[in-house]
């Protein structure tokens, strides 16, 4: 007899409709599964055969094949466990299908038990784009597939319960989510911009770095502040919208990283891999792509500490996701793309032992040291970093200061602010922040008065901006101006962008 | 002759004027017969002994009702070399399966009526006494 489950692949962060058939006749006993199935799927017919027979059904002595379509399509990871089980009894008629437009994705355990998978966000999308009514799934997995308004989502804690459901055609249903309700707070504790004591002149940086979404790099000795600047880098940023949870969620999903029960990453993410990753592990890749942490922080912030640090290859494979905002994993069979959209914080000392230009300390860096130091840093990765700023050590007089500095919750009003005028400006061109405005669109809205425009050409020639760091520095001036509420952009606003250009790397 | 009777002729010593060879063959028969009495007294109908299929041989065939079983039979005189039923390796466990195709294949009538197709292993233990025969219905598949 045959019998048919509907069920979903992962592709990237995409779900695809896979059939699973089974088909059970009487020959000599085998139990196979075709259509390009990977190790963890093959290994699925021990976890089958024990919840099956564990969870009082019979497994009977016959030729067994089970059918993942489409063939071409290859298959991952264990959550056609379920579908797989489901299918055999319906084939063995030791279940009757109750009603139609059902899809399952589930791990098995030997006792019939059912584990949660990752990605059922994007399963749970991809069944309700194809029409389907329905998901049965593990518990655990519920909250997020409950996002999907007008799916049916029955969450199951074993094989037999998910055999009540498909013979009733319907059961207990989780409660819909509704991703507004849980969109809130930053998600970053009770860390605050106000415990930062002095370094003035950085927050006002990261102020303007998170106004318009640019590129920082921090350069300053050990313990001035740059890491506990950085945490608190999410505090100032505005709150993420519904959409942008979803598809933060959606990521971190897949990547198996949304704890069980959980239905929404609701703050924007913060992400501070060491500085012995790989490549892969920081762009994404494997052989079985998995995204990186460039795309588990997408549109949150990643810390990149001991910049200089980083592998070679794992740096400059940074470049494309910076430029584009996702990441393209090609391999022989397929391609995916992650989403990729982040805001680069890089830190680094400014010399080996991290003391150069610092005013009391004096720096025992050997010069050829200093160059190679800084060498590590191509031209190319540099250039798509709009701010570099200094984080000195913050002097005596300043620590013992009386005042609190301003709190992260006015700031970030400021920053809601002057990003709400950017998402006006630059309404229906998919970019949202200054930081991702095209040469063109730099050109066309950007509005500079005679005086900045004279500015600009005279740094131009002082520093040999190149035409790419040019814009980079009319973007930044563009925020500076947003932060003003100013129409046009203003002298002060393009010398203060080319003070954040000057300092650091290129200075020395 | 009695079951009991069989299995302690099993357990004696292989003696006699044959090369080592014949003796052994000899002994692997008297095993499966004696597997296949047992078979029979629990309702099975032997269908065949030691057929030969292509270049192998399958030990025993048997049915009982809709149930077609394939029967591999390892006896073994002491624990030297392991259990019986652990002699049945993969590599043996694939061509039995692979037998049992081309047997039924060439017999579309037998199978008429046949609901499941089992592959079983008959463990004769004569390491012990009083000798010991363990029946593992359904000990394995066809799949990889």
């Amino acid at each position: 007899m045959l019998a048919r489950v509907s069920s979903e692949a992962l592709h990237g962060l995409e779900g695809r409709a896979v059939e699973v058939e089974a088909d059970v006749v009487a020959a000599a006993p085998a139990f196979t599964i075709v259509g390009l199935p990977d190790a963890a799927v093959q290994e699925s017919r021990e976890r089958v055969r024990a919840a099956i027979v564990n969870s009082s059904y019979e497994f009977p002595s016959r030729r067994i094949t089970v059918n993942l379509a489409p063939a071409d399509l290859r298959k991952e990871g264990p959550s056609f466990d379920l579908p797989i089980a489901l299918a055999f009894l319906l084939a063995t008629g030791q279940a009757k299908r109750g009603g139609d437009g059902l899809a399952a994705i589930g791990e098995l355990g030997l006792d019939g038990g059912l584990r949660p998978v990752s990605g059922a966000l994007a399963v749970a999308e991809s069944v309700h784009r194809r029409g389907l009514r329905g998901l049965l799934l593990p518990r655990g997995n519920a909250a997020e597939a409950a996002l999907v308004s007008g799916l049916e989502v029955y969450p199951v804690d074993s094989l037999r319960a998910a055999v009540a459901v498909v013979e009733a055609g319907g059961g207990e249903r989780a409660q819909p989510v509704a991703a507004a309700d849980l969109v809130a707070g930053n998600g970053c504790g009770d860390a605050d911009m106000a415990d930062i004591l002095g370094q003035e002149q950085a927050k006002r940086a990261l102020e303007v770095a998170a106004a318009g979404a640019h590129n920082v790099l921090m350069i300053g000795p050990p313990g001035s502040g740059k890491t506990m600047l950085a945490r608190r880098l999410p505090t100032i940023l505005p709150p993420l919208a519904v959409q942008e949870a979803i598809d933060v969620t959606r990521v971190y999903s897949v990547a198996g990283l949304l704890p069980p029960g959980v239905a929404l990453v609701a703050g924007r993410p913060f992400r501070a891999p060491h500085h012995t990753i790989s490549s892969a592990g920081l762009v994404g890749g494997g052989g079985t792509p998995r995204p990186g942490e460039v795309s588990l922080a997408h549109l949150g912030v990643l810390f990149l500490d001991e910049f200089p640090e980083f592998r070679l290859a794992a740096l400059e494979g940074l470049r494309q996701p910076l430029e584009d905002g996702e990441v393209t994993i090609s391999r022989a069979l397929s391609s995916v793309t992650y989403p990729a959209r982040i805001m680069l914080v890089a830190a680094m000392n400014p010399c080996p032992c991290g003391f150069l230009g610092d005013r009391e300390q004096e720096c025992r860096c050997p010069s050829h040291r200093v160059a190679q130091y800084v060498a590590k840093l191509s031209g190319p990765l540099i250039d798509r970093i709009d701010l570099r700023i200094d984080v000195p050590r913050v002097a005596a007089r300043e620590r013992r200061a009386p005042h609190e500095g301003e709190p992260s919750a006015s700031v970030r009003e400021r920053v809601a602010g002057a990003r709400a005028r950017q998402v006006r400006r630059l309404a229906g061109s998919g970019a949202y922040a200054n930081a991702h405005m095209s040469a063109r669109q730099v050109r066309r809205q950007c509005v500079l008065d005679r005086d900045a425009v004279s500015l600009l050409d005279r740094a131009y020639e002082r520093l040999r901006l190149s035409a790419r760091g040019c814009d980079r520095v009319v973007k930044v001036a563009q925020t500076i101006a947003d932060l003003e509420g100013a129409a046009t952009i203003a002298v002060a606003h393009v010398a203060e962008s080319l003070s954040y250009r000057a300092r650091g790397i290129e200075r020395r | 002759m009695s079951d009991e009777k069989r299995a302690e002729r099993l357990q004696k010593p292989l003696t006699g004027d044959a090369t080592y060879g014949e003796r052994r063959l000899q002994f692997a028969r008297a095993a499966e017969r004696y597997a296949a009495a047992y078979l029979e007294r629990r309702a099975w109908r032997v269908l065949a002994v030691n057929q030969r299929v292509a270049r192998g041989e399958i030990d025993i065939i048997a049915r009982r009702g809709g149930v077609l079983a394939f029967v591999e039979v390892k006896a073994r005189r002491s624990r030297r070399c392991g259990a019986p039923e652990d002699a049945v390796t993969p590599r043996k466990r694939r061509q039995i399966a692979r037998l049992a195709e081309l047997w039924m294949g060439a017999r579309p009538a037998v199978m008429r009526g046949i609901t499941d197709v089992r592959f079983d292993i008959i463990a004769v233990d004569l390491s012990c006494r009083p000798p010991q025969l363990r029946h593992l219905p359904a000990a394995f598949d066809g799949g990889r």
